[in-house]
């Protein structure tokens, strides 16, 4: 399925789920918040929730800041 | 016998031995705080009074400009069960009881209002019958329809009573602890209502929370050791600034002088006690307007008015009523400065000063 | 010690992570300030750009605390969707709600900040405002259960040290909440300056990420924060500025004593 994720077309090949998507991107899931259809997914749910063609996928994590 | 609060408590500050150096530091401090007080209310600040002038002057035209608020006093009743050893109301004094029907009142308002005042302090006994909560919210809307700013000096009540009167155009309460000594607040409240030092001490919170804009605090000075009792004055303000931070304060510094019924005060302060009980408040509550009642003489007050004093009553009658007609026989206290209200503008004018009756108009309040 | 919330901190300098040149540099300039609390932002997720992800270096600090900032959000809705982003990313109950709608001169909105804080304080947040210094403001947002409240010093980034201090001062005096100044602090000397009277604390980030030495600036400003700590607990001697009166103003007293 396709998923716009941080505002770029992306193509996901995994099992639909949040945990194969943050794989694919290559991230650490304990470092990371995902938004779907501006919604936080809490990581406890991140192995059952599964996306849906076309949703928005925000993958978030921390960077310097004041 | 109850204790004091630790946001009240005055103790910690008591008793520190303050050197002319310390008087010194404490005259020039920029976040001033109860050891500033305490200092500045210490023995060895009595040689510094002209600095601590100077200073409360700077700071008065700092805050105030060089302006004096009048409002004048209007007792409303003179029936009290109350027991105070040193007023001349109390229920054991043979005193008229009297309490002004309503359009009595009006002929007294009507009187004030020609006089040119704007705010006006209502002022009864303990509650009684004659003169109880009805009565007084009655008063207070026949005010607040005449006048900018209605404030009462009265028996403390519970929050919504506060609010009613709130509604009903009370803009302030007065209530002085009289004194924050629980011993000496025991002995001096022989018997009624006011035997409750929490239930008072608590009264002007309540009042603010249930709407009301300005609370004016004080002590009675002469009922106890005053260093006691003005540090705890200052804490009490102090307290309410941070829990009612947008309430109005005001602080007061009523003094036992000659009364008829004889009472003699424990601790009599002077007024060179007086004056430096004044700076020190001006130079520790910059901001806070500082009142001076007819209590005290023509002289002092003239000396005062605008060295930290920005509050003052004028042309004053303690007996129940006065202003529309012959008041009652005996006032609370013996008023020291009988000047009118003309003589006294010339003499503020005379020291440039502005004699102000209101701040602002109230004509958009939404009561 | 410093108490945010129900956490207790021995160190009253709090640093912010951002503008520096490399993550080994901060993390160095992190343990030599000895705070116990950094701010972070969010950020999408870059798979370019793997080295700007903050979460693995600052996992590996030992007593340091993450508190994630609101910044980028332009409203309080935004504000509080990106507090419980960063809650989630970090564990921390701590946020710091910046909302600076305007990008050049980074002015915080204190109605929107307002209206996010009574929100994340109600969610059980340990809710740190970045407030202009404004005294009615600050009583506010204490009203609505912030931890403390966080007045401006100068603009961000601007090193314009202490120009608030007349309104800082007021909020001290009134609050029941720690004080901490953020932003626009330059030297150790102004952090100091800021302890002296009476912040409970300092936050800096631009002025320790932009020196020649971040490292060396951290450790100095962690002493101007315990130097001007310790002058205040000390007593300061006070300027004097009385003016004499040319004539004495006393001269009306009763000099014999007389009641």
């Amino acid at each position: 399925m396709f998923l716009a994720v941080n505002g770029e077309k992306v193509e996901h090949r995994g099992d639909g789920t949040v945990l194969s998507l943050l794989a694919e991107l290559g991230t650490t899931p304990e470092h990371t918040a995902v938004t779907v259809n501006g919604d936080l997914v809490f990581s406890k749910d991140w192995k059952n929730f599964k996306f849906n063609d076309g949703d928005t996928v925000e993958v978030l994590t921390f960077v310097g800041g004041g | 016998m109850q204790t004091l609060p630790d946001w009240l408590n005055p103790e910690p500050w008591l008793n520190t031995c303050v050197t002319a150096a310390d008087v010194e530091q404490a005259l020039g401090a920029e976040s001033p705080d109860e050891s500033t007080l305490a200092a500045l209310l210490a023995p060895a600040a009595a040689d510094f009074l002209e600095p601590m002038a100077a200073r409360a002057q700077a700071l008065t035209r700092r805050h105030f400009g060089r302006t004096i608020q009048l409002y004048v006093p209007l007792y409303l009743s003179s029936w009290c069960s109350g027991g105070c050893a040193y007023c001349g109301f109390a229920s054991d004094r043979q005193t008229d009881r009297h309490a002004l029907e309503f359009d009595a009142v009006e002929k007294e308002l009507s009187a004030i209002k020609a006089m040119g005042f704007e705010e006006v302090l209502l002022l009864t006994g303990e509650r009684s019958a004659e003169a109880d909560l009805d009565y007084l919210r009655e008063c207070v809307r026949l005010v607040a329809l005449r006048f900018h700013n209605v404030a009462i000096e009265v028996f403390p009540m519970a929050e919504e009573e506060y609010r009613s009167l709130a509604e009903a155009g009370c803009t302030g309460v007065t209530l002085y602890q009289e004194t924050y000594h629980p011993e000496t607040y025991d002995r001096m409240h022989r018997w009624g209502p006011k035997k409750d030092f929490v239930q008072r001490l608590d009264a002007p919170s309540r009042a603010l929370a249930g709407g009301l804009r300005f609370a004016g605090l004080g002590a009675l000075l002469g009922l106890a050791d005053p260093r006691y009792d003005m540090l705890a004055l200052y804490r009490h303000v102090r307290h309410l600034q941070k829990t009612h931070w947008q309430a109005g304060l005001t602080v007061s510094f009523p003094r036992i002088r000659h009364e008829a019924g004889g009472f003699v005060p424990p601790h009599p302060v002077d007024e060179k006690m007086l004056a430096q009980i004044i700076f020190a408040f001006r130079i520790c509550l910059p901001d806070v307007p500082l009142v001076l009642s007819t209590r005290e003489g023509a002289a002092f007050r003239d000396g005062m008015a605008g060295i930290g004093v920005n509050k003052m009553s004028i042309a004053s009658k303690t007996t129940v009523g006065g202003y529309g007609s012959a008041g009652s026989k005996e006032g609370q206290f013996d008023v020291s400065d009988d000047r009118g209200l003309d003589e006294f503008c010339a003499m503020l004018r005379a020291k440039q000063l502005e004699p102000v009756f209101k701040n602002w108009d109230g004509v958009y309040r939404l009561t | 010690m410093l108490k945010l919330g129900n956490v207790e901190f021995r160190s009253r300098l709090i640093l912010g992570t951002g503008k520096f040149s490399d993550t080994e540099t901060m993390l160095k300039a992190i343990e030599a300030s000895g705070t116990e609390l950094v701010t972070v932002a969010l950020r999408r997720f870059n798979r370019e750009k793997p080295g700007d992800d903050l979460c693995a270096p600052l996992a590996k600090l030992k007593n340091v605390r993450l508190m994630p900032n609101t910044s980028g959000a332009m409203n309080a809705k935004e504000a509080v969707r990106a507090a419980q982003l960063g809650r989630e990313l970090s564990g921390s109950p701590f946020v710091k709600v910046e909302i600076h709608p305007n990008p050049h001169h980074l002015m915080p909105d204190a109605i929107e900040t307002w209206l996010a804080a009574k929100e994340l304080a109600a969610d059980g947040f340990i809710v740190l405002p970045y407030i202009p210094a404004d005294p009615v403001l600050a009583k506010k947002l204490e009203d609505v259960g912030c931890a403390a409240v966080m007045p401006l010093g100068a603009a961000i980034g601007s090193g314009g040290g202490l120009s608030m201090a007349e309104m800082i001062r007021l909020i001290i005096r009134d609050s029941n909440i720690p004080v901490i100044v953020d932003a626009g602090l330059r030297a150790p000397s102004e952090a100091a300056r800021a302890m002296e009277m009476g912040c409970d604390a300092v936050l800096v980030n631009s002025a320790i990420a932009a020196a020649k030495d971040p490292v060396a600036m951290a450790r100095a400003f962690a002493l101007g924060v315990e130097t001007g700590y310790a002058a205040r607990q000390a007593g300061l001697m006070p300027k004097s500025d009385v003016a004499v009166a040319t004539s004495p103003l006393t001269s009306f007293l009763k000099q014999d004593g007389s009641v």
